[in-house]
């Protein structure tokens, strides 16, 4: 089902939906866009926000359960998870989404992310302009979303298309019918017209492919020289998923599951000390090789959606997708980030 | 109820092997579990408000009562250590593939060093209640100094089912009348076919066995490896013990020295 809303009905638009469900849409906020809870703020649709909305579905800390004690034995009880949708996300993060799921439905696969998951509809924003570091095209992740989604919407001048693609998304579409007119040919027309000339204006070398070429001859280890540690690039990856498991609270308290990071240097040391990655350099290479090299091992595809957030956020002079500079260790663009 | 929530478990009995290792007997408390599981399996083990850890399943499936040897290393070993008989612990599996007992079934090699031998002792106990299945069986166990041999009263037991036991320590002392040295000194000693090996043990002595096992004759995928790693799910989701594209905690602990002699 298809339909077309025009530019100043998106607010009406999505005053409808806010009213049966909760909507998280990127906001505009002094620190650029970010998702968070819309109740009639700007939106802030020009941007990918540096964060993904794949937080929502695995947050920086979450509750497993709760433990209560008492004589002696626990009881566990679960917090219930609200239904929510997530509002003009990105094809990129769709694709995201779409790894994470295979990544947590894995067997045994992850309740405590499916939970999350089933009481998520997503809508997306197609793409109809590139930001400076998109690299989506080559890893089959963008402009257009190429993943199961419940509704799509794209910017096509004047308003939005809209393509249902759920039964939930018919009836959301149909809830908002009043706001809506019928689409037309030259709707589409005009959409393969705007989601072509971002496809054209992607970089064309940066394929899983390629990027394991460069992974192979890169100096790891000077690379690791400039890598401060910080994790930053795990925290606003949408595919890195990552996590911890500690509990706060005695005797009663709750079991957390709070994100973590490949790149932080205590993540795979051992209790006596023992640390099978103990450099900087084999930490982020490892970084890489568990996105370009075993997850398409595992789960078929590689975990990159080319968003370019890990490049945006890091504050090393290392160019994080720049296969130039990845692939031999020279940091040329040093000053220009500094 | 989320797949991170534990079970609960009494502790039952607790032996001290060592000065900072104690075998912990657990009792399942939810009764109608069926708690099946394989030497070379292990479980997550929690106690509520300091978290969970990883602990690999020392006795063995052929005998009733659900054993873990553990030692004094970090926050959550040293609570489960300050616990009495009749607290209560969280306990979820158990997780990984255990050892591939059909493949073994033949002249067996068990090689141990340090805390490593826990899970060994799981395997060697099976061995001894399915004697006929297997062949000629030789146990090298080394630790620091015997202060730190675990199992000092089962060695007895596993000879008399039939099974050649050679221990060693690091460190000899006065009261130590038996051998000082590595483990590998103590297979050279034995009389062998090349089988099926077991190991588990600091990454230095896996190597230097699985070499010598080659040596005599071992083929690389006949030489089980059981590894250590940092966990905290379980099921293969959490990252932290990946090797490459396997997960420890799922297509391990037990691997063949082939699929890992690059990372040790």
């Amino acid at each position: 089902m298809k339909a077309f809303l025009e530019r100043d009905r998106l607010i009406p638009f999505l005053d409808a939906l806010s009213r049966q469900i909760e909507v998280i849409a990127p906001l505009a906020t002094e620190a650029g866009a970010v998702y968070s809870t819309w109740q009639g703020q700007s939106l802030d649709l020009g941007s990918n926000p540096l964060f993904p909305p794949t937080e929502f579905l695995l947050p920086h800390k979450e509750t497993l359960f709760r433990y209560i004690q008492e004589s002696g034995r626990y009881t566990f009880k679960e917090d219930s998870i609200p239904p929510r949708m997530l509002f003009a996300i990105r094809p990129c993060d769709l694709h995201a989404i779409a790894l994470l799921d295979r990544i947590f439905g894995s067997e045994p696969s992850d309740q405590a992310y499916f939970r999350r998951r089933r009481a998520t509809s997503l809508v997306v924003l197609n793409c109809t302009n590139r930001g400076d570091e998109c690299f989506c095209a080559c890893l089959g992740a963008g402009p257009e979303a190429q993943d199961p989604c419940d509704l799509q919407l794209t910017d096509i001048g004047d308003g939005y298309l809209c393509q249902a693609e759920t039964p939930a998304g018919i009836l959301i579409l149909q809830a908002a019918s009043d706001l809506l007119q019928p689409a037309l040919l030259e709707h589409d027309q005009k959409k393969a017209r705007l989601v072509q000339l971002v496809r054209d204006a992607m970089p064309r070398d940066r394929s899983c492919h390629q990027i394991r070429q460069a992974i192979e001859i890169a100096d790891w280890e000077a690379l690791g020289q400039e890598c401060l540690g910080c994790g930053g690039c795990s925290f606003v990856c949408p595919v890195c998923h990552c996590f911890n498991i500690l509990d706060l609270g005695v005797p009663d308290g709750e079991r957390l599951r709070c994100r973590d990071s490949c790149i932080l240097s205590g993540f795979s040391r051992l209790t006596g000390g023992a640390n099978p990655r103990r450099t900087a350099g084999q930490r982020l290479k490892h970084w890489y090789l568990d996105k370009f090299e075993d997850l398409p091992k595992i789960i078929g595809l590689p975990g990159c959606v080319g968003c370019g957030r890990c490049h945006l956020v890091c504050p090393a002079p290392i160019d994080r997708s720049d296969l130039r500079v990845l692939g031999n260790g020279k940091l040329e663009n040093r000053e220009a980030k500094i | 109820m989320s797949e991170y929530a534990p079970m609960q478990a009494e502790i039952a009995d607790i032996d001290i092997e060592s000065p900072n290792t104690y075998l912990i007997t657990l009792k399942l408390l939810e009764e109608s579990t069926d708690f099946r599981y394989l030497p070379g399996q292990f479980v997550m083990i929690s106690v509520f408000g300091l978290g969970e850890c990883p602990i690999s399943i020392a006795s063995s499936p052929t005998r009733r009562s659900l054993q873990l040897c553990i030692r004094r290393a970090g926050k959550v070993t040293n609570a489960i250590m300050d616990c009495l008989v009749g607290d209560v612990v969280g306990i979820r599996g158990p997780y990984g593939n255990g050892f591939p007992l059909h493949r073994m079934m033949r002249d067996v090699v068990i090689a141990g060093g340090g805390s490593g031998f826990a899970t060994l002792r799981s395997l060697i106990n099976y061995i001894s209640d399915r004697r006929e299945m297997f062949g000629k069986v030789a146990i090298a166990y080394g630790a620091r100094t015997s202060q730190d041999l675990y199992f000092m009263q089962e060695y007895k037991s596993w000879q008399r089912a039939g099974m050649e036991v050679a221990v060693t320590v690091d460190i000899g002392d006065e009261l130590w009348k038996g051998n000082v040295g590595l483990v590998t000194g103590l297979i050279d000693r034995f009389d062998l076919n090349p089988g099926s090996a077991a190991i588990c043990g600091p990454p230095v002595m896996i190597n230097a066995v699985a070499r010598k096992l080659m040596e005599r004759g071992f083929h690389l995928s006949d030489i089980y490896v059981s590894m250590e790693r940092h966990m905290k799910c379980g099921v293969g989701k959490c990252e932290h013990c990946a090797i490459g594209p396997y997960h420890t905690c799922q297509d391990g602990p037990v691997f063949s020295y082939d699929q890992v002699r690059e990372v040790l």
